[in-house]
């Protein structure tokens, strides 16, 4: 038996490296992947584009934009003449945000009578405007405090909230992100991998071939499967290496956990590659429903936006989904340095829906063989 | 160029895009299913945030505090602690995001206006979770500083805020009109990609090449099918936005189907340009995975701000069209942008409608070599 | 010969895939209204050579003319005058018989006055004017064969070119294509076919016998028997076929296998049976039977390719 499925899994291993466009998107691809979200996929927001509308231009107005752009969060980069260019460049979006700086600031400041500064946000991008207006308003409370000299107005007990933050204290959005391409990258492979190898074969009519023979079902299963799942434990060492040496991404948890949890992730990508095979009867069809089912795990996964932020019914969904239990697992073993101690439910999880997809495909897949 | 030949090809191609109603439904469907995840559970609207407090001080001002942080929205509060050590264990196992500590003599030094601190402590590891939570706690903050402060106080420098466009700040307004974009790109190449490279693969292009066809009634013949998909999937997407998910469409309608149709046609001109340079399904399907997917997704300023992106990558992003459908949709719905703003996407759609389609009709070739 | 007698001219052509010659130097002509047959087994260069003379492939080397055309600098001329039907009788599986009439109809930019007269030719042509809005998968090989040929011909081009139009394809289904075939040639259509079917020899009026890639004879079917009527041909029947052949080749007399019985070429069948039993019946071989037969295009065939 082991002979039949160590031939299998040569000749698939002769198909996929002997066919340049393949070789390319098993080995470029995961790079180009990591390297697109690596640099791209942050949401750490700097020098947002602001237009600062000054009117007083005294040298206390000039200091409060200092203080805006020494904060690294925002770059002046218009000074506009009228409210109409506001209006343009904010229209354009060339700028995101604008200040404007009444004439008499200053001179309200010093005599201690309360002043106004306008803000105007562009709130397209609801999640930067939202941050850019938590950074506003600190930045001029914290100019307000330092202003104050007299007694008029006492800014009476001043309680300092320090913030420590824990396991990512820049704050690199990178750190988040690239954990979760390991498992984003290793699941589009594998699914492709698997599935198009197997509709390739039924396409060609070498499947029918290969069923005069004495191979059984399962040999062929394993033989299909292999390959992708070595492949997919290459591209996590692989992109686990790139992380660390050139992304600076920190791995507090051991190798060999992370792999054993690979493993153990492989099996519910490779159950639904199968299923995928199945229901496919070209190869145009196998890559629609890689994506179709490809686009929603990620999504639902917790890669991009948190689970505890979705609405209630979606959140009973991710329970299905293994991309989100392997997320988990990643960003713990990467960032917090986590181990089988505190992972363990998210292992358990994944290797029982594993088992159970790869079981029910497997019966399907042995029935259309017949 | 004789319109016979490619009414011939459009005719055919028409059948056969019936008699495969999987492939069309998907077509329709894909985005269905995409805009419900993206319009309901993909947002960037954080509340909720799980929180454990520690509490050295139990007075009725630090339970006022602690309240203040609840009757926000923001955050929720999951526990109460006894220990310092006990914050680690919640945090690590994801069941707190933040932990406030209250120092023992809070109560009193407010009480006699002598300067406290508050210990707050948060999980960094999903960065923008964290970002936005340091800028509610300061706004709570700020707030309750000022109502311990006696009397009626106003604040020295009053920075009122406006949001315009998205008022609201729904997340859901900021992500559904890139979307489209996205969805239209990933159809488009889903669905024209393979169309050539299957006829290579079945054998019925050797016989269509040794017939007098020209490479270019092949390729309008295989567009203007594909297209009016496409515009009718367009349509129905824009329908689902507006009225599905209250997206606002503030902009001129018939700008909107005018400057999609011209996206369009360059994004099925790239569809079948995959379809003739990938001779065979399965590259075909890799590259127009690669090519469609990842660039709309990542690049295209959908989710991501492309001023956040470093220099090189963000040269890359004025190659790809699909940035300037997405800032073309956002102005559209949001801004209700005329064509003044948005003539530069506009031209240079065309500009990429029109070289990937004579790019395409000159790689075509009648040839088995 | 004057020029516009002939329809299909070739000169020296040659055609390699990176160290692989498949055509190496070929050289024919075909008359207007012939039949011309290009034999040879697999992967003798036959479907190659049709690619370069339709304009699929380009040759290496060589040159050639299909109609007034030159095959080189003008195979989109060409294209206008010929009708190809490639070797997987490409239709397409998921429209109907009709659909597919009227997609080829419009390609060929049949005029519209001619499109219905020329759809109707076609399927009572090819017996399935019945099934017209039956999608082309579910038909039987014959018809496919027959429907795809009138696809290829529904601009009636002066020259043809079919590319193993019987391969798969049912004896009886066969002669009846044969028959068509002939009918079009006598109308004044020129046929070029490629088969691997000798029997199928006959039917063409010139032959063109293709080995690796080289044309190792040519003519008409009775001028290549002829040809080889130097020869006689023994039909032997026996027992042990396979150490017949052996002991044979042993005292280097060449035979070919057909079925149950050996095919040897030999200078006088009388003279040499005698010599060929006693031989055999030396190793212990017993003859069931020894006569002498008519040399089929076969016999003729495998001797030129041992020759060669």
């Amino acid at each position: 038996m082991f002979e039949r499925i160590k031939h299998i899994v040569i000749k698939e291993f002769i198909q996929l490296f002997r066919d340049k466009r393949s070789v390319f998107f098993l080995f470029v691809t995961p790079v180009i992947q990591l390297m697109l979200f690596g640099y791209v996929a942050t949401f750490d927001v700097n020098s947002i584009s602001t237009a600062f509308y000054d009117l007083d231009t005294s040298s206390e107005s000039r200091e409060l934009e200092r203080q805006l752009t020494s904060s690294g969060y925002f770059a002046v980069r218009y000074r506009p003449s009228s409210p109409l260019e506001i209006t343009d460049l904010i229209e354009r979006g060339k700028a995101l945000c604008a200040i404007q700086v009444n004439s008499g600031f200053s001179k309200d400041l010093k005599r201690g009578i309360p002043t106004q500064i306008q803000v105007i946000i562009d709130g397209t991008d609801s999640n930067t405007a939202m941050i850019a207006m938590g950074y506003v308003n600190t930045i001029i409370a914290r100019y307000a405090r330092e202003n104050s000299v007299s007694p008029v107005t006492p800014v009476i007990s001043t309680i300092d909230f320090r913030t420590r933050v824990w396991y990512n204290p820049d704050l690199r959005s990178r750190n988040y992100m690239v954990p979760g391409v390991v498992a984003l990258i290793i699941m589009l492979t594998c699914l492709i991998v698997t599935s198009m190898s197997v509709v390739r074969e039924r396409e060609t009519g070498t499947m029918e071939q290969l069923m005069v023979t004495p191979i059984k079902p399962m040999e062929l299963m394993l033989g299909k499967t292999i390959p992708s799942a070595v492949i997919g434990l290459f591209d996590m060492s692989f992109i686990t290496f790139v992380g660390v040496f050139w992304f600076n991404v920190p791995i507090k948890g051991e190798l060999y956990f992370l792999v054993l949890c690979t493993a153990i992730y492989l099996v519910p990508v490779l159950g639904i590659g199968l299923f995928i095979s199945t229901i496919s009867k070209t190869p145009q069809q196998a890559m629609m429903a890689s994506f179709f089912f490809f686009q929603p795990a990620i999504l639902l996964s917790g890669f991009v936006t948190p689970i505890e932020n979705m609405p209630r019914i979606f959140q009973y969904i991710t329970y299905a989904n293994p991309l989100r239990y392997f997320l988990v697992i990643l960003r713990g073993i990467f960032l917090k340095g986590a181990g089988i101690d505190v992972l363990w439910p998210q292992m358990a999880t994944l290797f029982t829906i594993g088992v159970v997809v790869l079981v029910l495909s497997a019966l399907r897949f042995t029935k259309r063989l017949r | 160029m004789k319109l016979a030949r490619i009414k011939a090809i459009t005719r055919k191609e028409f059948i056969q895009i019936r008699r495969d109603p999987m492939s069309l439904a998907m077509a329709f469907l894909l985005p269905l299913i995409l805009l419900f995840i993206y319009g309901y559970a993909v947002t960037f609207d954080v509340d909720r945030i799980t929180t454990v407090v520690y509490d050295m001080d139990k007075s009725s001002l630090s339970r006022e505090l602690i309240n203040e942080f609840t009757q926000s929205g923001y955050f929720t509060v999951v526990s109460s602690i006894n220990r310092y050590e006990d914050i680690d264990p919640y945090l690590d196992s994801n069941k707190a995001k933040v932990a406030i500590v209250i120092p023992h003599d809070f109560s009193k030094r407010v009480r006699t206006r002598r300067d406290t601190a508050i210990e707050i402590i948060l999980d960094g590891a999903n960065s923008n979770t964290a970002n936005i939570a340091q800028g509610y706690i300061a706004a709570i903050a700020q707030r309750y500083s000022q109502r311990m402060s006696s009397g009626p106080v106003v604040p020295l420098i009053d920075s009122r805020s406006r949001v315009w466009y998205n008022t609201e700040l729904k997340s859901r307004n900021f992500i559904i009109p890139g979307l489209i974009a996205v969805i239209m790109t990933v159809i488009i190449a889903l669905l024209t990609s393979l169309t050539i490279a299957k006829e290579w693969d079945r054998g019925t292009m050797e016989q269509l090449i040794s017939t007098p066809i020209k490479p270019v009634e092949l390729v309008i013949g295989k567009l203007v099918p594909y297209f009016v998909i496409g515009f009718a999937d367009t349509v129905f997407v824009i329908l689902m936005s507006t009225e599905l998910f209250g997206v606002p469409l503030r902009g001129s309608v018939s700008l909107l189907l005018i400057l999609s149709s011209i996206f369009l046609f360059g994004g099925l001109s790239m569809g079948i340009l995959i379809s003739i340079v990938g001779r065979n399904q399965a590259a075909a399907s890799q590259m127009a995975m690669l090519s469609s997917f990842l660039p709309a997704f990542l690049l295209s300023g959908f989710i991501f701000s492309i001023s956040n992106m470093p220099g090189p990558l963000q040269i890359i992003t004025y190659f790809v069209p699909a940035r300037y459908f997405v800032t073309i949709l956002k102005g559209i719905f949001l801004k209700g942008s005329s064509l003044k703003y948005l003539i530069w996407e506009a031209v240079l759609l065309t500009i990429y409608g029109t070289a990937v389609f004579l790019l395409a009709v000159k790689k075509f070739k009648k040839r088995i070599d | 010969m004057v020029n516009n007698e002939i329809a299909v001219q070739v000169s020296n052509l040659r055609r390699t895939f990176g160290a692989f010659v498949a055509v190496d130097g070929i050289s024919l002509t075909v008359k207007k209204g012939e039949i011309f047959g290009f034999l040879g087994p697999n992967g003798a260069g036959k479907s190659t050579t049709i690619r370069m003379l339709c304009g699929l492939l380009m040759p290496t080397g060589g040159s050639g003319t299909v109609g007034e055309f030159d095959i080189i600098r003008e195979p989109e001329a060409i294209k206008k005058i010929i009708g190809y039907m490639s070797q997987k009788f490409s239709l397409y599986d998921d429209l109907t018989v009709e659909e597919n009439i009227n997609f080829f109809g419009g390609i060929y930019n049949v005029p519209e006055e001619q499109r219905k007269k020329r759809k109707e030719w076609v399927l009572d042509m090819a017996r399935i004017t019945e099934r017209r809005t039956s999608l082309t998968s579910v038909l039987a090989s014959g018809f496919k064969q027959r429907l795809a040929l009138g696809c290829a011909i529904l601009h009636e081009p002066p020259i043809i070119f079919l590319d193993e139009p019987t391969s798969g394809v049912d004896p009886i289904s066969r002669r009846s294509f044969w028959r068509l075939i002939r009918e079009m040639a006598d109308a004044g259509t020129t046929v070029f076919v490629t088969t691997h079917y000798m029997d199928e020899a006959d039917y063409c009026d010139k032959l063109a016998l293709i080995y690796r890639g080289k044309i190792i004879a040519e003519g008409t079917p009775t001028e290549l028997r002829r040809e080889h009527m130097k020869y006689d041909v023994l039909e032997l029947e026996t027992d042990k076929v396979v150490e017949a052949m052996e002991t044979l080749s042993k005292h280097h007399i060449e035979a070919a296998i057909f079925g149950s019985t050996l095919h040897i070429t030999v200078e006088k069948a009388e003279e040499d049976m005698e010599k060929l039993a006693a031989l055999l019946r030396e190793s212990g071989i017993e003859l069931k039977r020894c006569e002498k037969i008519a040399p089929s295009l076969e016999d003729v065939f495998v001797t030129l390719i041992e020759a060669s």
